[in-house]
């Protein structure tokens, strides 16, 4: 039998404020456990949460980038469960009142269709502590750090459309894009500040039935979230294959491994509205204020970027794939560079190069405008394509303007018909048994011919000249 | 009473700064009210050698004022119920003129009706309950015990405001002491609710009735209102607290602070032994009692909460027909200080758990007609935030009653 799996993601993002959800305490990676901490933090007795503004503003963005509706009324919950990594016995999250609902991202399935994935609810909620065990003494112990504990967070829970691991991936990439987009979480597996459980079931191809699902937690990369549900996915076949049921469980990715192994289910009890913490009110106003601040979104600056710039849709995509990527972009077109150049320089020659030195478009010393003066040059035939990949290079190396570098090098091209004339000749006598292979009609030995006046040049001929004057003289 | 009123008395009170409004005042805490750097164990094991890191808002607010802090008091477990409570006590016996006592289903009240002094309960969300340790967050408040009303009015004035400390405060709501003074419309109908009557005994009603009395002697005239939703109020106050009071008392883990139990093999056991040996039977059989609503009858916890807000709706529209609201502040045969399960309590605080539901300001007045030992005071409700008016309806009170001193 042929089966397909029915898979929804909870998505959890640690949202980039500068404070933690019910504190004045930095949420910041610590050198030292147990630094960033207060009375609200570390719930002593008589404190209580003050809920940050910067959170609940920077939640909203994310669900706004998210397609959500904004719910006016939300409020917190206490989700009770006992662990040390959770010190006053009951998470602040919202459960009965989330902030956002009915969010849907578009993604593009395996048949190359697009497919709307819907987007069930988001809510906010706070970290929780982070447990340390030490195994090595003679009696091994627990250790809590408190520096995570309250840090802001946001969980996306979507809907069960997704059927393949393929859909999955696809939409955490667009999910993490958006996001990025509106600036407000750095969406990041490997570094733990996006983490996503999936909820995978499988059931015969073409059926509608919602089997028992599994839940697969722990996976810290794209590729580990689809290798760890391809693997759910054979496990629960082989499972059905011997007639074993499938039970609703928690179980843990091994990426070493790659296998998932069940883990004891921590015990979640129910919710109950927070008193501290006051209802959350939006108005209309609010949020229409706070929706001014989201920047142009992903989808709508590929066909501004099609229409305005006239990029062909695959350069539109590639130049809206990040925020700072698509401002670089658009930074490089003002200074009176032709789009679908500035579109190729960025995506081929720089992105390499800025990845290679673990830069970023924000703060790469090849600013904009260095890099519209050389993609000028090249284009005035100033220079040719070799050197200005050279000079590029030179960008990171020097703070000198490329003009600078250029003369420095001697790269300026040599577009003087005179000298490139007497090149030409010089090389043409040279090389005799070339020029007789060309008359019978071996094509390729133009080629070759442009190569050694090139090199004869030290790569500064302007080799659109140097093939116009070739061209003449063997009389083609 | 000899000094034992006390857990810890505060052996360097600053020098009398005069010129503040409570300048010259004396007042205590209760053991569960942070200062900082004192013992506060709120009366629980769960809290054992706990030090508190920062002084509370009433307590900051307090001295800001000039009122002097002379120690802590002994007090119920986690400030639920009175047994053990010696704060009114030290009113009394003059060690202070002021006692902070917490609220929570009308400790305050009872505790200055069974020491024969004044107790009030200011409207929820009006004082900062920063630095509270307390069990139940939405009825609690930390409510002001003294010889007479005007001692609470200057004690109010002094605590009541916004405090950034404090997110979950009314803030609107806030009200201004200068409205006791600009307005003497003190005077009009005192309602009482006929089914509280009902309940009462015979010899319970005649007293009561007395009260009113009174009450139509100092030009008030008393009509009778219904709410037949008072029949619910135990239950509500019940299902509402216990579940507040389980999820709130989860932080007493022995985690992080407080107790902790020994010899234990993992953390689960050390959760259970802790917190089994750090809880009173009392809280003990609360919690356990939220945990069940919680985890097995949540319905109850929803209907509990739709009955709250009726509850104050229909309050506070019969404060509009009536300027306050006339209650007894505690039963003869079930003594609150000697309650020691959840039975007894809620069967001794009958006539003050409402605006501990409801969230309304409310004063126990003592001794207001006549030296009758078993007399059992009269307590005024007034509406939320209406607490300088209700207060100065209990100054006028007050000065008029038989055998002022």
């Amino acid at each position: 039998m042929e089966y397909e799996a029915v898979i929804g993601l909870e998505i959890h993002l640690e949202l980039n404020c500068a404070t933690k959800m019910f504190c004045n305490c930095p949420n910041a990676l610590a050198d030292e456990p147990n630094i960033n901490t207060c009375p609200i933090c570390l719930w002593f007795p008589g404190s209580i949460p003050q809920f940050s503004e910067e959170a609940l503003e920077k939640a909203v963005l994310t669900s706004l980038a998210l397609n959500c509706e904004i719910q006016k009324l939300s409020a917190f919950d206490q989700k009770v469960y006992y662990y040390p990594d959770l010190p006053k016995g009951f998470q602040l999250s919202q459960y009965h009142r989330p902030l956002a609902r009915n969010g849907w991202l578009d993604i593009r399935g395996m048949d190359g269709k697009t497919r709307r994935l819907r987007i069930r609810h988001i809510h906010m909620e706070e970290d929780v502590a982070k447990l340390v065990h030490e195994m090595d003494g003679k009696t091994p112990i627990s250790l809590v750090d408190f520096n995570r504990a309250g840090v802001p967070l946001v969980e996306i829970v979507t809907e069960p459309d997704m059927r393949c691991p393929h859909d999955a991936m696809e939409f955490i990439r667009m999910l993490r894009m958006q996001v990025r987009h509106a600036g407000t979480a750095h969406c990041s597996m490997e570094a733990g500040t996006m983490r996503v459980d999936a909820n995978i079931s499988i059931r015969p191809l073409g059926s509608e039935l919602m089997n028992t699902k599994v839940e697969v937690k722990n996976m810290n990369s794209i590729r580990h979230l689809g290798d760890a549900i391809t693997y759910e996915m054979q496990r629960q076949e082989t499972c059905l294959g011997v007639g074993e049921a499938i039970v609703l469980h928690t179980r843990l990715w091994d990426p070493e491994k790659h296998v998932t192994i069940p883990m004891r289910g921590k015990f979640a009890g129910p919710c109950i509205p927070d008193p501290s913490v006051p209802v959350i009110q939006l108005s209309d106003e609010q949020i229409g204020e706070i929706k001014s601040r989201l920047p142009e979104m992903p989808g709508d600056k590929v066909e501004r970027f099609i229409t305005q710039h006239g990029l062909s849709r695959d350069e539109a995509v590639m130049m809206s794939s990040e925020r700072d990527l698509s401002e670089y972009f658009e930074s490089v077109v003002k200074e009176n560079v032709t789009p679908h150049l500035a579109s190729h320089w960025v995506a081929t020659q720089l992105h390499p190069l800025i990845r290679e030195r673990g830069q970023n478009f924000a703060d790469t010393p090849v600013t904009p405008a260095r890099l519209a003066a050389l993609i000028c040059m090249l284009a005035g035939e100033e220079i040719n394509t070799n050197s200005a990949k050279i000079v590029l290079s030179q960008l990171f190396e020097r703070d000198d303007t490329p003009q600078a570098i250029v003369e420095m090098c001697g790269f300026r091209q040599v577009s003087d018909r005179d000298k490139l004339d007497e090149l030409v000749d010089r090389i043409l006598t040279e090389n005799p048994s070339a020029v007789a292979d060309f008359k019978n009609g071996q094509s390729k030995a133009m080629g070759f011919l442009i190569g050694k006046v090139m090199q004869a040049s030290q790569g500064k001929a302007n080799p659109k000249m140097v093939r116009e004057i070739l061209a003449k003289r063997l009389g083609c | 009473m000899s000094m034992d009123a006390f857990i810890y008395r505060n052996l360097t009170p600053p020098p009398d700064a005069g010129n503040t409004p409570l300048s010259g005042k004396r007042f205590t805490v209760q053991a569960n009210m942070s200062v900082r750097d004192w013992p506060t164990e709120a009366g629980s094991v769960a809290l054992k050698g706990y030090i508190a890191v920062e002084d509370s808002t009433v307590v900051s607010r307090l001295q800001k004022a000039g009122a002097c802090l002379v120690g802590s008091t002994r007090m119920s477990e986690l400030g639920f119920g009175i047994r053990n409570d010696s704060s009114a006590k030290a009113v009394v016996d003059g060690h202070a003129d002021i006692a902070l006592i917490t609220d929570t289903m009308g400790e305050a009240r009872m505790a200055a009706a069974l020491a024969g002094v004044c107790g009030f309960k200011p409207s929820h969300g009006i004082v900062s309950r920063f630095g509270l340790f307390g069990l139940v967050p939405s009825m609690e408040c930390i409510g002001i015990a003294a010889r007479h009303p005007f001692d609470i009015t200057a004690v109010l004035g002094a605590i009541a405001g916004y405090d950034e400390n404090d997110y979950s405060m009314a803030v609107d709501g806030i009200p201004d002491p200068e409205r006791v003074h600009g307005n003497n419309d003190y005077q009009g109908f005192a309602g009482f609710i006929r089914e509280f009557l009902e309940s009462l005994g015979e010899e319970e009603n005649g007293i009561f009735r007395e009260s009113l009395q009174w009450l139509e002697m100092n030009g008030w005239r008393v009509r009778e209102v219904s709410l037949p939703d008072i029949a619910l109020l135990p239950a509500v106050h019940n299902v509402i607290g216990s579940v507040e009071a389980s999820s709130s008392g989860g932080k007493y883990d022995g985690v992080r602070y407080g107790y902790r139990a020994q010899g234990t093999k993992n953390w689960n056991e050390m959760y259970l032994k802790t917190r089994e040996e750090a809880f009173g039977l009392l809280v003990k059989s609360y919690l356990m009692q939220g945990a069940y609503f919680q985890f097995e009858n949540y319905r109850a916890f929803e209907n509990a909460c739709r009955i709250r807000n009726r509850l104050l709706r229909k309050t506070q529209q019969l404060l509009q027909e009536v300027a306050m609201l006339v209650f007894p502040t505690r039963r003869h045969a079930f003594p609150a200080d000697m309650a020691r399960n959840i039975k007894e309590t809620y069967e001794a605080f009958p006539f003050t758990m409402l605006s501990n539901v409801t969230g309304q300001p409310a004063i126990h007045l003592s001794n207001t007609h006549g030296g009758n030992p078993l007399e059992p005071g009269v307590q005024l409700v007034g509406p939320l935030y209406g607490d300088f008016r209700l207060l100065g309806m209990a100054e006028r009170l007050f000065v008029s009653r038989k055998g002022a001193d």
